[in-house]
């Protein structure tokens, strides 16, 4: 959770394990990989943040390794592991993209400072992905669009739930509209006429989590310029969205619990206590129970935030919807990019009902965007929507949803010659549900 | 037939220990983490360990050894020695334990560097740190971001000078979800 997922490639079990107990008592999580071969398979079923690879090992080097996962255009910061001698091939691989190398054995500082840098640098990016997610934010919180039995269901719970001042925690899949329906039920809250706070606990920087929270006075630390209200603060008189909070750190944690119960809690170097009364959702796509179990979640948070929780539905579950919300999205977007849009075949739209749509709305609403931007009439067909192709959807009776599913991520993933970013962007999931779909279906790369 | 090691924290000298020592380093378990401790050699020699081209001693391979070695019953060992210790891909460690395990070690060697010879109270206190500080880590604790939390990796000795010998309130929170576990087995 705030743990640096951090991976050893190294073909000697001594040094895997001694950099490993080491690397978990400065809190990061740690896996380890035998050889090159197995770190690749590791990459491509979970997500790290760094890889700490030695150069020299039985079987595919560590220049291969690397070589490789710049191939599967991840994010990840490789970091070369070296003995005296060869550094000629540390710095060419510095060269290949390496974010840099130690020499083993090395000095303890030296690995607590490089690895303090990459997550700097890490936290940096993702603070900026946050802002330009927020900025996408504003345009996406629309009303609710479903007519499905499912989306009844989830109405009538927000009206039920609106009106009471309980917490509540949403659960469901990326994309099938959590955020949504926060708002929603802030909106027909006695909050409503307060403010609504997001916060996404998964994309702001673990260091800049508590000052984001709590606020901070003038001073408190080097870059406290100005004495700064924190979104707690912010959200008094109205709704706090604590957005992924099954990604929020063991220290906050223990700070959130707090404040909920007590409903006071101080800036960061304030003195003074401040009071804030706001109603609490919380929402996320991870299975809180198994966090729990996996201790990286507490257990009295977890109960102080399910006082009332509902799932939010698929879009797969919910296929009737899909006209509704491409006529809705064809709107927005036309207007949007000034084009003439204004409908969409019957055969691109028997297309839409056919997939299975992973990345759920937002994929939807990628898939239509697109269509539109490339389009060429008034109306959208099937071949505006490149991330269907026909010969391979085969929208032929007896075609499990699974197979269809199974052609659309391969012709995707050929089209933008495997680059994994791309193809999860338009596919409209994130890398690592991509990395698992090509497992589960055995997607080969071409030689 | 309850042994007075099956509720407490074992102090296992390597070589000789000083009393005092001793003494603080107890004093300071039973402060920080409620537990009383009992001073009993577990391993006179740890020549097994050694590492003769480094001429250093591998600090994981002597835990195991004081795992092994631990009465039934013994809430965690802390062995304290004054052989200088290092983990393969290090150069060295001031101590080392087993996350959420049995067994930590604490070395002096390292803990009188920039002192003059005779101002043992700092040496004391630095060598008491640092003992708690592995012992944390036997109860689940990791490195803390809180520069005065005992619990904060220290990256040169004047961090250790630094740092207090108090668990931060985050630490002293996971600490006592540690001890309702232990007492709840």
């Amino acid at each position: 959770m705030d743990n640096t997922k951090i991976l050893i490639v190294d073909d000697e079990l001594i040094m895997r394990e001694s950099l490993a107990g080491w690397l978990e008592r400065d809190g990061h999580l740690v896996d380890t990989a035998a050889s090159g071969e197995e770190a690749l398979e590791k990459i491509k079923e979970s997500r790290f943040d760094i890889l700490l690879v030695d150069i020299k090992m039985e079987g595919m080097s560590g220049l291969e390794v690397l070589k490789k996962v710049n191939e599967s255009d991840s994010d990840v910061d490789v970091v070369m592991i070296t003995a005296y001698g060869s550094i000629s091939t540390a710095i060419e691989a510095m060269k290949n993209g390496a974010y840099d190398y130690l020499l083993k054995p090395f000095d303890p500082n030296a690995l607590g400072v490089l690895i303090d840098k990459i997550t700097a640098h890490q936290a940096q990016a993702r603070e900026n992905l946050f802002l330009k997610e927020q900025y996408k934010e504003r345009t996406r919180f629309e009303s609710m669009i479903g007519q499905s039995k499912p989306m009844q269901e989830v109405f009538d719970l927000i009206q039920d739930v609106a009106p009471m001042n309980s917490t509540v925690l949403i659960t469901g899949e990326t994309g099938s509209g959590k955020g949504l329906a926060a708002k929603a039920i802030h909106t027909n809250s006695p909050w409503c006429d307060g403010p609504f706070v997001v916060v996404n606990c998964g994309a702001i920087p673990k260091h800049l989590m508590e000052s984001e929270l709590f606020g901070h006075q003038k001073g408190a630390f080097t870059d406290a310029k100005e004495t700064k209200k924190g979104r707690l603060e912010l959200a008094h008189g109205g709704t706090l969205f604590l957005d992924e909070i099954g990604e929020i750190s063991m220290r906050m944690q223990i700070d959130l619990l707090q404040v909920l119960e007590d409903r006071i809690f101080y800036r960061v170097g304030g003195t003074q206590p401040i009071e804030a009364y706001f109603r609490v959702i919380a929402a996320t796509n991870r299975n809180l129970d198994e966090a729990i179990k996996a201790r990286i979640f507490r257990e009295d948070l977890y109960y102080r935030l399910n006082v009332i929780s509902f799932k939010m539905p698929p879009l797969r579950d919910r296929k009737e919807d899909i006209p509704l919300l491409t006529e809705h999205f064809i709107r927005r977007f036309s207007q949007e990019t000034n084009k003439p849009v204004d409908r969409i075949s019957r055969e691109a739209m028997d297309e839409m009902m056919l997939y299975e749509w992973p990345g759920n709305i937002r994929e939807l609403e990628n898939a239509v965007e697109r269509a539109i931007v490339v389009g060429k009439s008034r109306s959208i067909r099937p071949e505006d929507l490149p991330i269907f192709h026909p010969e391979h959807l085969v929208c032929v009776p007896g075609n499990t949803l699974q197979e269809v599913e199974k052609a659309h991520i391969t012709e995707t993933l050929k089209e933008n010659q495997w680059n994994i970013a791309r193809s999860s962007k338009i596919l409209g999931i994130d890398r690592t549900t991509l990395y698992n779909k090509i497992k589960r279906y055995q997607i080969k790369k071409p030689a | 037939m309850i042994t007075p090691s099956d509720h407490s924290v074992i102090i296992s000298p390597v070589e000789a220990l000083d009393p005092e020592l001793s003494k603080m380093i107890g004093n300071e378990i039973l402060r920080s983490f409620g537990l009383r401790t009992e001073t009993k050699p577990l391993l006179n020699d740890v020549a097994f360990a050694l590492d003769p081209n480094r001429n250093q001693h591998h600090s994981t391979v002597i835990l195991k050894k004081l795992a092994d070695l631990a009465p039934a019953g013994a809430i965690r060992v802390l062995a304290v020695t004054r052989v200088d210790l290092f983990i393969p891909i290090l150069t060295h460690v001031y101590g080392e334990a087993q996350l959420g395990g049995k067994a930590c070690i604490v070395s002096t060697n390292r803990l009188d560097e920039g002192l003059s010879v005779g101002n043992r109270e700092t040496f004391f206190q630095r060598i008491v740190k640092e003992a708690v500080h592995e012992l944390g880590h036997t109860f689940n604790l990791r490195h803390c971001q809180d520069h005065s939390c005992i619990m904060h990796y220290c990256r040169s000795i004047r961090d250790v000078d630094r740092k207090t010998d108090q668990l931060c309130r985050y630490c002293r929170i996971l600490l006592a979800d540690e001890l309702k576990l232990l007492s709840s087995t």
